[in-house]
Formats: C-alpha cells, structure tokens, sequence
C-alpha cells in the first residue's frame, strides 16, 4: 500500500521543478568527473592476464609420487567427487618414500578426480599428510565434452602440466 | 470471430458483450527470470489497467533441498553449503553456523580469531549493502551507480581471496576460529580503504538518494509499518526503517561485539512516510558507514595469537539442541540444531529472514501501480538462494 | 524463565499439561499437548509480563527409531521483541499416512507469519494444519508425492512423465571407476530413538 501525497499547491508546484533542476545538476558533477578525470580500470583480458593470489582455489592437482593413498581426501570431499583405488605392495618389493620421508605402503592404482562435480572447497588439500593434493592457480581450463573434464592423475600428459603451473 | 458465436455463446464470452470488457482483470506474469526480481522469482500480479489488485509470488525454483543434504555430512563439511544459500552474504552465514556448533561444543576461540570473524563479517555487510545499492538503482533505471559500486565492492572481494582463496563462497570460518591468519600488509589496505570509502558513500547519497526523481519514485511508496513487522515477522533493515530500535548486536550480542561502539540508525520519515522504501534505502546506507566505524576499531584492537582454538578431530556434539540467531546483511537468520551424539546432525533448520520478507508482499501490493511494486520487490532486497535453500 | 511460563501455561489452560525439559547443554523447552496448540500460544502473546509478539520458525522433525512406529515433533520458536527473549514450545503427533496425514490446529489467526511457515511444514514433514486459508505446497511443485524431510522418504520413479535419476546418468563415476563413493560410511544407517 502507499499513502497519498501532500496536496499540490503552486508554491510546492514550482518548489518541486527547482528541486528536480538543483539535484540533477550536482549529480552531473558528479558524473562529468569521472569521464575527465578518473582513470578506467577495466583489464583488457586476453591481452593482458590478471595473476591471481596465491591461496586461490581454481584447478586441482595432485603429485602422484608423494601420494600415499590413504583415502583422507575422499573422506572428506562433500560432494563424493574424488575415486580412489589401490593395492597393497609386495613384501619383497624395494622401500619407497615420498618427499618429506613418509613410507609409501600403498600402490596407487587409480586417482581421478570428477572437476565438473567439485566445489572448490578446499577440505581435499587441508586434511592431506603430504601436502600431495594442492590446489593451484590455474583458471583457464575449459572442454568441450564433460568426459573430460575427469582427470586422471596417472596419466603422463597430466603431469607435463606441472611444470608449467605448479608453484 | 464474433459474428460466428451463437447467441448463448456471445453471453459467455468477453469479446461479444460490451459490459463484461470493462471489468477485465489482467493476470501478468513477472516470471522466474526477470532482471528485476533479483533471482529465480515468480510473482503473479492481477490487474486493473496500471493498478495492481492482487500480487501472489511462487517460489521454490532454486530449492536444492540443504535441510536434506545436512542429514548426510559431518558438521565441518556442511560449511560449503551454508555459504551456498546466501552467496552474497556468505560470511555472515558461516559465522551463524560456527557458533552454534560451538555453543554445544563448548569450545573456546581464540581472541584473534574472534577478532578476525568480527572484521570479516563486517566487511561483507558493506558489499552486500553496496551490492543492494547498485542493483537496487539499476531496478529502477539508473545505469551509472551499478558500475561505480561493482568498482568498490571489487576491492573487498579481491581482499577476501588473499585471505580465504575465493570470492564469493569462502570456507573460511571454521568450527573453533579461523581457517587462515592475517597479514600485516592486508590490515593497512583494510584501513586505508575504510578512509576512502566514508567520502564514496556520501558521493553516492548525493548522486542517487537525493536526486528528486530517485525520491519521487520511492518516498511514500510500499509502507511497512511497526505492527505489520511484527505480525509478519519482519526483522533486519526493514524493521528498523519502521522505527524500531532493534539490532541483534546490541540487543542480543554473540561473539564481541559487546565492546565495540556504534550505532543502529532508525527510519525518520524524513523524504515521506516511516517505513517507506526510500527509508530502507537510507537505513542501508547508514548502516555501511557504523560498519566501518567498526572496522576501524577492529583494527586498532586487533592482538596477536592462534587463530584456531582446540577442536578434536571428529567432532560429535552431545546430545542435544540449540537456536542460534544472528545479523545478517538481510534480516535475522537462525539455526536450529539437533544433535544426537553422532557423528553428522539429525535435523537442521534454518530460519531465513527473505523467506518471511517475500511473505509480506500480497499485503503491500493491493493499490500500488506496477513500477511501484518493482520498487518494493527491490527495497526488500531478497537473495532467492536464501529463500528456497 | 521457564518455570514461571510453565506455570502460566498451566494455570491459564489445564489441559495442556506442559512439562519443562530442561538441558545442560543447548537450549531448554516446553513440551505441551499437540491440541492445545492455539491456546497456549493466545496466552503467551496476550501476557503482560512476557509478550511473545513475533513467530518465529516452526519446524517439524521425524523420529523413526528402528522397528517401531515412530512420532512427528513440532517446534514452536517464539520471541519477544519488546522484552527481549525467546522459547522454544514441542508438541508431539502421530506419523498418520500419506492419505490421512496427522491433524493440528493452524496458528494463522494469531500471527500471520504463521501462514507460509505452516505451507512448509506441509511440504517437507507432511503435517495438515486446520484451518489454514491456502494449504499447498510452497518449496517443491505443486504436483509432487511424498513429504522430503520423512525418514522413510524414497524419491518418486516417475514425475511428469520422466525418469527420476536415470541410471545412466547419473553416478557415471561409480560404474566408470568400479570405485563407490564415500557416502555410505558417513549416513546414519540407524536413526535415533528418544
């Protein structure tokens, strides 16, 4: 509901036709400054890349080397989009460690990664022993089909990647 | 074709009798996706000509059912939902959701933490509030202002991802503090922007707020009064433009605002009647400028510490169950938690303040013209992911 | 607080026989008879000392223990904005089926914030309020079966025609990988029991 205006009168008549001309005009100055005097602050993207903070979360990537499957990221991941599969190691097979001298006792045989279903929440990489799983800066990942769009960490190709975008 | 009807079927119809076009009421749907109803809104609005008679809105198209979901993950992985149904008030809901969780925990924050939250939280509410600015002007035709808000809500944003790594859902608020720690650098920036920013606010009352078409548009227009808010269950900016002195971190402090000085500014009337859209416009912009007063004082008191307190690993809350009611950008929002010794809760329910608010539209509707309804639909400030969860 | 509203409540309406629980930890509440709902909410509003002007949230919860029957528990969260506090009031109502849902009495008259919270417990716990001016459902479509928020709640086949979660769309993954997600181990398999 609304309520009804004051009666009109020829003094609030004029009164109001002043008001209109007075208000517009200082918002003009207002205006006017900022095609004079402000600098644009629009980024020309792809010309030029705008380099996101450190923390960002964008694209997910894992150091299969130093990971020792212990199954933590996918319990904790909200939204069930991490497949984990492996296998115990023989007993005669040679003693490995990851990067920062835990034993490795687990032979990964699968790690995928649905990136079309994560949320990019962040719990993956906090709950993680070895710091393996990180999420880095890289936001420019887009595919045409959402089959690929589940990494496989195994693979050779994933892992060129590293060099050219990991921290 | 008129004269094809027979003579019982010309009775019937509309278009063979002169008397019944006369009073034709027109049913127009401001569908789910309109530009102004700011989400996934359907509001069926009866006409006559200009004059709205009857405005029933439909809601439940962004419904993604969190209440269920919440039955199935452990307390700190519902952290990500909750940012999820008010996106653009994110903080303030993960606050809400952390203390409830810690009232029954009992645990204890750390003072920097506590801090931290504090200054977080109030630096969403300017976006939010500036965000209700740009689209609230942008609603009601003015192009300019959405860009020059969009410009200073840019710089909270981008302060948001070097702390917390992300823009608009953060994870950042953890049950016992604080996921990450802030830098020296990143306070300086904070304070020089809140010097900046008294000076913007005032450029853009001036630009907008006082321009005499913005007042004549909105001033008199959608009147909420005292007994309507409390009969419908209005809370946040709304009931304070009605004049009612009421702010739930005065009245009912959580978390320390109790030692912070400021102010809860009140709808006067002063450009039309108390609780009238240009008053909710003026609550909301004062309110930015007592959050920077509070982020001032933040800032000078801020000490040093941990930032996360001692939480065991997996966290199961005894038995019980707790209503937690804190101030969003947009109203009162509520948790109410049932725990049963589990690991996961047994029933959340969240008591969103635009649910209540879009309730109240058929009673302000009636009489209006249809550009005033675009008005108040705006003035309410609605975030859809809030109302249908 | 509570004690005194206890014994408003029961001096004013016998034959609500409220019961205080009170808790150590959390909030405490009022449990009251599930027909006496609009008295002892009329009493609470119109009382001098406590003014309980605003309605809050009411929500319903599901409680299906493991081989017995089981009981629907309305909350009533009520808060005063002029003497500043709030309560918590539960009652307690039979499961009933889907074609003779549980009956209470709806609190339209009083409050009118009452009238899409009541449409919501409708939806999701499957409650008939009496008297209510336009009892439908407001979150889900308007043709939908069953009431979500239930324990028991299965997902309908079919829905205008279509297939619910066909399973060759959905939980690709799964079936890909030959991997089951993670959901398993965190779902409360047995429900409480009170």
């Amino acid at each position: 509901m609304n309520t009804a205006t004051p009666p009109l009168t020829f003094k609030s008549y004029f009164g109001n036709i002043w008001t209109a001309f007075r208000t517009i005009f200082k918002g003009l100055t207002i205006t006017t400054r900022y095609i004079v005097a402000e600098k644009p602050v629009t980024i020309e993207y792809p010309e030029v890349r705008e380099v996101l903070p450190e923390l960002s979360r964008s694209r997910l990537y894992n150091d299969v080397e130093n990971c020792i499957a212990c199954n933590q990221c996918a319990t904790a991941c909200p939204v069930d989009c991490i497949y984990i599969a492996s296998t115990r190691r023989d007993k005669e097979a040679p003693k490995i460690k990851t990067k920062d001298g835990t034993p490795i006792r687990l032979n990964l045989t699968q790690y995928t990664i649905d990136t079309a279903l994560c949320c990019y929440c962040g719990l993956c990489t906090t709950v993680c022993p070895t710091q393996s799983l990180t999420h880095t800066t890289d936001y420019e990942y887009s595919q045409y089909t959402v089959d690929e769009m589940k990494y496989n960490y195994l693979e050779e190709d994933i892992k060129a990647w590293r060099d050219r975008i990991v921290k | 074709m008129a004269f094809d009807l027979t003579n019982e079927e010309k009775a019937e119809s509309p278009y063979g009798d002169e008397e019944k076009i006369k009073s034709n009421i027109l049913t127009v749907n401001m569908g789910p996706q309109h530009p102004a109803t700011h989400g996934v809104l359907r509001v069926e609005i009866k006409t006559d000509s200009e004059i709205v008679t009857e405005a029933i809105p439909h809601i439940g198209y962004l419904h993604r059912c969190f209440e269920k979901h919440a039955e199935n993950i452990d307390y700190r992985g519902i952290i990500p939902f909750v940012d999820r149904m008010d996106y653009i008030g994110a903080m303030n809901m993960e606050h809400g959701w952390c203390l409830a969780v810690e009232k029954l925990l009992g645990t204890e924050v750390p003072r920097r933490a506590e801090y931290i939250r504090v200054l977080v939280a109030e630096l969403q509410r300017v976006a939010s509030h500036l965000m209700f600015f740009g689209t609230y002007s942008i609603d009601l035709g003015a192009f300019t202002p959405f860009l020059y808000a969009f410009q200073e809500r840019e710089f909270i944003l981008r302060i948001f991802e070097e702390i917390s790594g992300a823009r608009l859902l953060y994870n950042y608020i953890w049950i016992g503090g604080v996921w990450n720690d802030v830098t020296d650098d990143q306070l300086n920036r904070i304070s020089s922007f809140c010097d900046n920013m008294e000076d913007e606010i005032d450029k853009y009352h001036n630009l907008v707020g006082l321009n005499k078409i913005f007042v004549e548009r909105t001033a008199r227009v959608g009147v909420m009064d005292k007994e309507m808010c409390y009969d419908y269950g209005l809370t946040g900016p709304i009931l304070r433009s009605a004049g009612v002195k009421w702010d739930l971190r005065k009245d009912r402090p959580y978390s320390i605002y109790p030692e912070f000085d400021f102010d809860v500014p009140v709808g006067t009337g002063e450009q039309g009647t108390v609780g009238d859209c240009w008053d909710r416009y003026w609550v909301r912009m004062r309110e930015m400028k007592e959050s920077l007063k509070i982020i001032r004082q933040v800032l000078e008191g801020i000490e040093a510490g941990p930032v996360m307190g001692k939480v065991s690993k997996i966290i199961k809350p005894p038995k019980s169950e707790i209503y937690v009611r804190t101030e969003c950008p947009r109203g009162e929002l509520g948790y109410y938690l049932i725990a049963d010794g589990g690991k996961i809760p047994y029933r959340v329910k969240v008591k969103s303040s635009c649910f209540t608010h879009v309730s109240a539209l058929p009673a302000v509707a009636p009489g209006q013209m249809i550009a005033d309804l675009v008005a108040t639909i705006g003035s309410i400030d609605i975030v859809l992911g809030e109302v249908d969860r | 607080m509570h004690e005194d509203l206890v014994q408003i409540i029961n001096q004013a309406v016998p034959e609500a026989k409220a019961v205080l629980n009170k808790a150590e930890v959390g909030d405490s509440s009022i449990s009251i008879n599930a027909e006496t709902i609009y008295k002892v909410c009329e009493t609470l509003k119109k009382n001098d000392k406590y003014e309980f002007n605003v309605l809050q949230v009411i929500s319903g919860t599901d409680y299906l223990p493991e081989g017995e029957e089981g009981y629907l528990e309305l909350a009533y969260i009520l808060a005063s904005f002029t003497k500043n506090h709030e309560v918590i009031i539960k009652t307690k109502l039979p499961r009933g089926t889907d074609s003779n849902l549980p009956k209470i009495d709806s609190l339209c008259g009083l409050w009118r914030a009452a009238n899409w919270q009541e449409r919501e417990t409708y939806d999701m716990i499957g409650v008939e309020f009496v008297g209510h001016p336009d009892l439908r459902r407001i979150l889900t479509s308007s043709n939908w079966e069953g009431h979500p928020l239930r324990k028991d709640y299965k997902v309908q086949e079919i829905f205008n025609g279509m297939v619910v979660n066909p399973p060759g769309k959905m939980n690709l993954g799964d079936q890909q990988f030959g991997v089951k997600s993670n959901a398993d181990s965190l779902s409360n398999k047995k429900p409480m029991g009170l």
